[in-house]
Order: C-alpha cells, then sequence, then structure tokens
C-alpha cells in the first residue's frame, strides 16, 4: 500500500507505444529504475495495439509485416519487467514531476528524468454531417477492430489522407465489412514523386506491397484525389457525398455523388500530441509536413528543457520505426548521463535514416489548405461546445486572428477535448487563411481530470 | 447476448467470461475487457450523449481518450466511455453536455 500515492523511480515515460516501450526496456534491461505511465489497457500504443484476447495467431485479424515487430516489441517490454501503470492519465508535469489519475486516484510519480512518447491522433477536418454517430475517426475504427473484435458497420467509407488509411482498410475487411470506397485526397503524382526517398527503406517497401496485395484481392481501390463532401442520415451516417478535389484540395462540387454506407472512418494525417512537452516549457516548432506543433530535439532526443527527452510522433509525425529508434536514442542518452557510455553512433545513424524515409513519404501527402472549404457556415467545427463555422468567422473577424483571440471569442476550443480535435484547423477555417498554426494553449490539467484528483494531487 | 449483438462481434475470438451493466437502466450484455463504448456499440446503443447546444445525438468519434464526445455518467461521475472498462454491475447514464 502507498497512502501518500507517491512514487520515485529515475526515469518516467509517458506513453507505452513504440518509443515509450524501447526506451522503457531498454533503460530497465541496464538496470535503471523506470516507470511507465499509458493510458491504455495494455502496452502497445495505438499502432501497436494488441489483439483482442484469443484473436492473437489464430489469422482473423489481418497484420502487416511490421506487426510482427510489435509483437515481438511487447514481449521485450514485457520480459524487461517494466514497472507500468496502465489506465494512466497524466495531467500536470514539471521536470523531474509526473501527476496522473489512474483509477479515478491521485498519483505522483517523482523521476529525475523524463522520456515523453505521448504518440499522436487523428487530424479531423470538419465537412457537413461529420457529428453524425456512425462518423468515425480512422483510428477508432482501428482500435474497435483491432483492440476488441468489434465490428463497426456493414459499409464503410474510409476516407482522408496519409498512410494510415490502409492499415483501416484491411482491419475493416478482416472485420467483413464491405468497404465502399476507399477516398485518398492527395494525388496520385505526389505519391509518385514521394517514391526515391522511400525506395531504399526496405521494410516500408514491404510494408506498402503487404497493403497493396490486400486491397487487391478484396477488389478495394484506393482512389487517388477524392473525399468525402457530406455525411447524411437520420439519427445516424447513411448516406456520403464524394467527389473530386483539387490538387489543393478544393471540393469540385461538379463531381459530386451519393453513396449509401452505415459506417464512415475519417483521418486527414495524425497531430502530434505535444501538449506535456508544452507544460514542460520544452521548445517546439511549427512543421506542417510533420503534422504541426512539434517538440524539438537534438541528436540524442534531448528537449530544450534539461531532463526531458523526447521520441517518436511528439518530434512530428513519422510512425513506429522512427519512434522505435528515437525511443533507443533517447534511452542510450539517459544511459550516457549516468555512465558516461557514448550514445552509439549506429543508433543516432539509424533513427536519421528512419526521420528521412518518413519524411520523404510525409512529403506525398502534405495538407491541402482546400479541404477547409468542405466545412458550410453552419458545419460544427469545435464538437464539444457546437460552435459552427460561422461562429468561428464572426469571432475571427471580431478579436483577432490569433488562436487565442478566436477560442475566446467564440468558445471554440474550450470544451473538453481542449482543442485537440478542433485545434489544428481552427484558425484557418476561422480566418479563411492556411496560416502557420500558433502553438496550443495548454491549461492544467493537461487532460480533464475529476477535480478531486486536481484537490488531492500529491504536492511536488 | 442478443443474436444482432453476435453479429458485432469478430467470429472465433474466443470465449470469455460476461459481465452485465446497466445503461439508463437498461440490462446491456458484454464481453469482459470491453469499454463501456464498445460494449453499448456491440449492444446496438450507439447514441451516448446529446451535444450540448441543440440536444443532437452524438457518438464515439476518436475511441481512444482524446475527443471527448463519449462522456456518460457512471455512479455520478463523468468518464469516457471509450476509456472505461465495464465492470458487473455498473450503473452507466447517458451523458448530457461535456
Amino acid at each position: 500500500m502507498n497512502p501518500e500515492r507517491v512514487i520515485d523511480a529515475h526515469v518516467g515515460v509517458v506513453g507505452a507505444g513504440p518509443g515509450g516501450m524501447v526506451a522503457g526496456a531498454m533503460l530497465a534491461n541496464a538496470g535503471v529504475s523506470v516507470v511507465v505511465l499509458d493510458e491504455g489497457h495494455r502496452p502497445g500504443g495505438q499502432i501497436f495495439r494488441q489483439l483482442p484476447e484469443g484473436a492473437a495467431n489464430r489469422g482473423q485479424i489481418a497484420e502487416p509485416p511490421s506487426h510482427h515487430q510489435g509483437q515481438q516489441l511487447t514481449g521485450v517490454f514485457a520480459g524487461a519487467g517494466v514497472a507500468v501503470r496502465n489506465g494512466a492519465t497524466v495531467w500536470d508535469a514539471k521536470p523531474g514531476r509526473l501527476w496522473f489519475e489512474q483509477c479515478g486516484e491521485s498519483w505522483l510519480l517523482r523521476c529525475e528524468r523524463i522520456v515523453l512518447a505521448p504518440g499522436a491522433y487523428d487530424r479531423c477536418i470538419p465537412f457537413p454531417g461529420w457529428t453524425l454517430p456512425g462518423v468515425l475517426t480512422a483510428g477508432a475504427l482501428q482500435v474497435m477492430v483491432r483492440g476488441f473484435g468489434v465490428v463497426p458497420g456493414r459499409r464503410a467509407l474510409v476516407v482522408g489522407s496519409g498512410p494510415l488509411l490502409l492499415p483501416t482498410v484491411t482491419s475493416l475487411l478482416s472485420a467483413g465489412v464491405k468497404v465502399v470506397a476507399a477516398l485518398e485526397a492527395s494525388s496520385r503524382l505526389g505519391a509518385v514523386k514521394a517514391l526515391p526517398g522511400v525506395i531504399g527503406n526496405r521494410s516500408r517497401l514491404r510494408e506498402a506491397a503487404w497493403y497493396a496485395r490486400k486491397l487487391l484481392a478484396a477488389g478495394v481501390r484506393l482512389r487517388w484525389g477524392w473525399t468525402v463532401f457530406a455525411c447524411e442520415g437520420d439519427g445516424r451516417v447513411q448516406r456520403a457525398v464524394i467527389g473530386k478535389v483539387g490538387r489543393d484540395g478544393r471540393p469540385r462540387r461538379d463531381t459530386a455523388r451519393t453513396i449509401e454506407v452505415d459506417v464512415v472512418g475519417a483521418g486527414f494525417g495524425l497531430v502530434p500530441s505535444v501538449e506535456l512537452g508544452l507544460r514542460l516549457g520544452c521548445g517546439s516548432r511549427f512543421d506542417a509536413a510533420r503534422g504541426g506543433h512539434c517538440l524539438t530535439v537534438d541528436a540524442e532526443q534531448r528537449t530544450s528543457v534539461a531532463g526531458v527527452f523526447a521520441a517518436g510522433e511528439i518530434c512530428g509525425i513519422g510512425g513506429a520505426e522512427v519512434a522505435m529508434a528515437e525511443g533507443q536514442v533517447a534511452a542510450a542518452a539517459i544511459l550516457r548521463d549516468l555512465r558516461g557510455t557514448p550514445v552509439p553512433d549506429a543508433l543516432r545513424r539509424r533513427a536519421a535514416a528512419e526521420r528521412r524515409a518518413s519524411d520523404a513519404m510525409l512529403r506525398a501527402f502534405a495538407p491541402l489548405p482546400g479541404l477547409h472549404e468542405l466545412a458550410q457556415p453552419d458545419t460544427i467545427v469545435c464538437r464539444c461546445e457546437d460552435v459552427p463555422l460561422q461562429r468561428a468567422r464572426q469571432a475571427a473577424a471580431l478579436h483577432g486572428s490569433s488562436l487565442r483571440a478566436i477560442k475566446v471569442g467564440c468558445r471554440a476550443g474550450m470544451g473538453p477535448c481542449q482543442a485537440r480535435i478542433c485545434g489544428p484547423s481552427l484558425q484557418a477555417l476561422a480566418t479563411g487563411r492556411p496560416v502557420a498554426m500558433d502553438v496550443p494553449v495548454v491549461q492544467v490539467p493537461v487532460k480533464p481530470v475529476c477535480s478531486a484528483t486536481i484537490v488531492s494531487a500529491p504536492p511536488g | 447476448m442478443s443474436g444482432q449483438g453476435e453479429a458485432r462481434r469478430i467470429a472465433g475470438l474466443g470465449q470469455r467470461s460476461g459481465v452485465a451493466f446497466t445503461f439508463d437502466g437498461e440490462v446491456i450484455e458484454a464481453r469482459a475487457g470491453d469499454t463501456i463504448a464498445m460494449a453499448l456499440w456491440v449492444a446496438g446503443r450507439q447514441v451516448l450523449r446529446a451535444s450540448s447546444r441543440d440536444g443532437a445525438p452524438r457518438s464515439v468519434f476518436c475511441n481512444m481518450g482524446i475527443c471527448y464526445e463519449c462522456l456518460v455518467v457512471v455512479d455520478g461521475a463523468t468518464v469516457r466511455a471509450c476509456t472505461t472498462v465495464v465492470h458487473d454491475g455498473m450503473r452507466v447514464e447517458r451523458g448530457g453536455r461535456p
């Protein structure tokens, strides 16, 4: 028992996805005391999400080649005997301190060093009808199928942009869902141009070939330069209006056609989960291709704040390979601090090479500003506070074009998601200009928790 | 579990013990380890709350604890249906405004 609800470790890791698991296992294997805090109920994170019990190794849910790596890693992580706190929501941090809520209890982890590996979430672009039940993020459908063995619906539309549309499609196919349409907003030409940067990366090519085979076998064609214009239905989604977009993502209304669907997975790339880093005071920069605001790190994954390291998506969207490579470098850098052993060059070179490959791939899926024309004046942009586009525009016109002015002017981004969903598009939508987004405003609690958790938080 | 509910599970997942909870007073059967959101989805109860202004139905959206669309009330406390695991005898009510 621990009536004080304070735990001590040398290193606190936030997130048990690929980056956090690699860093945690490597440190634990080197004899460093480490505690991993993860919001999920089992290690793996989103990308290496463990299949529901009973489904593993039976082949019902199709797994791309990279997921064998995920299984291997979760095995290594379990074998390293790392202390993991599952279902833990970190709601505040300062250097050496992580406050979290677990099972309704308020805890403090005291740790000299912090590794931030919180991952990313789907980028949402509002379109008419995106609040209807049955319209979810692409990631949500993945969780449903791969995490819980739940069949999302009968007829699905998968839409958005980026490499994660493919696993969404294959997961749905595994669940016996008919994928009526799979729409990638970017142009095929962009993908062809990105090829040279990826061609030397064998595991990425193998992955792409696996998806191509799966889609071909199921008769699903990924349509480039298409997107969703609207979802419609009585109380839930029943139809989707789809059509072509221009090279900048602008909808070509004359191409609109209606399809019948009962579930929609939409994901326009990913947004780095950067809030804890900002709360800790880490330096950041805006990198549109890597998903928005990212922490800046040096070649040893050190942020601008002493004792705080970052790995994976929080340094810019890069995928599991990047996260694992950077998690290793972060752990090696901590071992260097503690024992003076240098960070092996090979680790640094691998992390840099993975970044180059993922940056090259992301160039094919650069954000398309024209997609912001999908929302109509009465389309909700902030789902928490029910703010329609026209009110966000009025707010920008009246109060100014900064993120803070728009939020104060119309309450968009002031609900419980704390602008995680609307924030990445809010400024562009409200001002009508594809501006670089202001640094997100981080409030404490960084994620909503019970007021009792805050009141009873162990003092740090 | 109802036939309709079974159709919303991938076949051959293997047996797991069942749990029962209530949603606005109605008894819902679930699989141990399900979140509230997934148990209700399988049971065909997609609407988890009414939106704050016009009362429009809202459902699971991100399914990973980010968007707070799926807020429901458990024993007086507002929780995310997508991150809260069901347990036997749990009393869940539809959420209001977030």
